[in-house]
């Protein structure tokens, strides 16, 4: 559940103006702390996590039409810190694709960095209970649990907008009273259309306040999301186990930071020299 | 899987007043239309925006094939939403309304706009970090995608075509993109090793475009704003003005025949 499935409008503008600052906050402090480090090696591996989650994003698993968002093996890759910019970076070029709406954007972003974020910190938990060898089994609880929780987070946030905030959003302002009326209580379709608006204005009698004010219904939400999305947990959690799994029995200085780190670190002074190398008879012809 | 070299030729090559309007021009009219398209409830009104922006789509000369599959793909998601917590038939097509609105807005900009210069006005707000990974992310995305399906072929005539069998898709999905998983680390060593070479260091800069088409900046300019001008009087007005919402997206369909024939006599 990496994304709010949810279109522009329908939020109130609160929440998703709030969803922005946040994610602003957020993605601005990481940057911040991110460009403490060497910069150089930072921007690339953001860049291919990214790109890869919205490779895995946008590839269809055809017959259950069901994408993958890969972001706990994102957030396992990155760490922290980087996962927040990856989530904001991912949110953006999906939002400009149209997949995934624009003022929603910053609430999409707080919600996958906490997938990425969470997911990781499961992994690395379940990791040390089960030892290394169990890749895969912590890789699928640590997803499935993942999920459940940023499921539960966006039912949360379609429920902090809530009923009272639905009807609100779906109404129009009266100007004579500052009070929202809803657009739809004399019925758009039947008078403006088939009607042609005979018996529409000062004849008809008003509704009363608040009656038949569409609101949404979090509670069908909830279940419709609680009754798919343990589906997609399942085969989202299967699929980071398998890679994982496969990630940990090749190339296993992915996974584990220690080795990681001095691996790079050994890569870095090999290549390092080998650049200076390169560049000292290249400054000694020009001089 | 969807088509990013499709998307980045619409951007980069051909013609059309949309491609000559000003990057920041086209940026702008999306926030009008963006606007629009939050403050009204009314489908009849969102109905006029859509028309409207299929008009620029023909206008522009951008593939429609292309810009309305991009935006129909949000328009599932909507569904279910609308079918999950809608209280009624209107709301549910006024949220599916808005969700198919909103993204042809954003994916005619893209269509239009090489994506260095809709990043350029990300860049300003955010790290340096963050600007350039989300310059390079997009770069990356194409030598991925088209690695991704390579891949895939080359696992499925390893495994065979898995037909229904979602075990077997899952399996084949998941050993491509392990594959691709390992490919993109190798890819980013590469990008650092280039980066380095090229004396990077820390911001990749980018010039905005400037206009080719002054006119073209002011019909988008004023057809945002008159967007969100009907926008919001229908929503201040609903109590009189709902019964002629019809007339709203008339101007619209209008638009539509006149660039379609248009674009069909210069074909």
């Amino acid at each position: 559940m990496s994304h709010i499935h949810i279109p522009d409008g329908v939020l109130p503008t609160w929440l998703w103006v709030l969803g922005w600052a946040l994610a602003l906050l957020v993605v601005t402090t990481a940057g911040r702390i991110a460009e403490r480090a060497d910069i150089r090696r930072r921007v690339p591996l953001v860049a291919v996590v990214s790109a890869l989650m919205i490779v895995a994003m946008s590839s269809e698993i055809v017959p259950l039409a069901y994408h993958v968002n890969l972001t706990v093996i994102g957030g396992v890759l990155l760490g922290p810190v980087l996962a927040i910019i990856a989530a904001f970076i991912v949110e953006i070029i999906l939002a400009m694709l149209g997949h995934g709406g624009v003022t929603v954007l910053g609430l999409n972003t707080i919600v996958i960095a906490i997938e990425m974020v969470l997911g990781q910190a499961l992994f690395a938990a379940f990791i040390r209970l089960f030892g290394k060898r169990k890749v895969a089994v912590a890789a699928f609880i640590a997803t499935v649990l993942t999920l459940a929780c940023t499921t539960s987070l966006v039912v949360g946030i379609v429920a902090l907008s809530g009923p009272a905030g639905a009807s609100r959003e779906t109404g129009a302002l009266d100007p004579g009273t500052l009070k929202f009326a809803n657009p739809f209580a004399e019925d758009v379709f039947r008078l403006g259309l088939f009607s042609g608006g005979e018996g529409h204005g000062s004849g008809s009698p008003k509704p009363a306040p608040g009656a038949g004010k569409p609101a949404l219904s979090v509670g069908r939400f909830a279940a419709v999301v609680y009754t798919l999305g343990p589906i997609g947990w399942a085969l989202e959690g299967l699929l980071t186990a398998w890679v994982l799994g496969y990630v940990s029995r090749v190339r296993p200085e992915l996974l584990w930071p220690k080795g990681r780190r001095r691996s790079r670190r050994q890569g870095d002074d090999a290549r390092e020299a080998s650049a200076d190398a390169e560049a000292e008879p290249a400054g000694g012809d020009r001089s | 899987m969807m088509d990013v070299g499709a998307i980045d030729r619409s951007a980069t090559s051909g013609t059309g007043p949309l491609r000559e309007a000003s990057p920041t021009v086209k940026l702008a009219a999306l926030a009008l239309i963006l606007a629009a398209t939050l403050i009204n409830w009314n489908v009849l009104v969102l109905a006029g925006v859509f028309a409207l922006l299929l008009a620029a789509m023909a206008w522009g000369q951008l593939r429609a094939p292309l810009a309305l599959g991009l935006a129909a793909y949000p328009a599932l998601f909507a569904v279910i939403f609308a079918f999950a917590s809608a209280p009624d038939l209107t709301t549910a097509a006024a949220i599916v309304a808005k969700a198919v609105t909103a993204a042809l807005a954003a994916v005619l900009v893209v269509l239009s706009t090489p994506y260095p210069q809709i990043f350029a006005h990300v860049q300003r707000i955010v790290p340096g970090i963050v600007g350039d990974a989300l310059l390079m992310t997009y770069r990356s995305a194409f030598i991925l995608l088209e690695k991704f399906s390579s891949l895939l072929v080359a696992t499925r005539l390893r495994s065979g075509d898995p037909g229904r069998s979602i075990v077997r898709t899952m399996k084949m999905a998941a050993s491509a993109l392990g594959g691709l998983l390992l490919y993109s680390m190798d890819l980013a060593q590469r990008d650092y090793d280039i980066m380095r070479v090229r004396g990077y260091e820390g911001r990749l800069r980018i010039v905005p475009n400037k206009t080719r088409n002054r006119l073209a900046d002011v019909v988008l300019l004023v057809a945002g704003a008159a967007m969100l001008a009907t926008s919001v009087v229908f929503r201040l007005g609903s109590a009189t003005l709902n019964p002629y919402s019809w007339i709203v997206p008339l101007p619209g369909v209008a638009l539509l025949a006149l660039a379609a024939a248009t674009g069909r006599r210069r074909a």
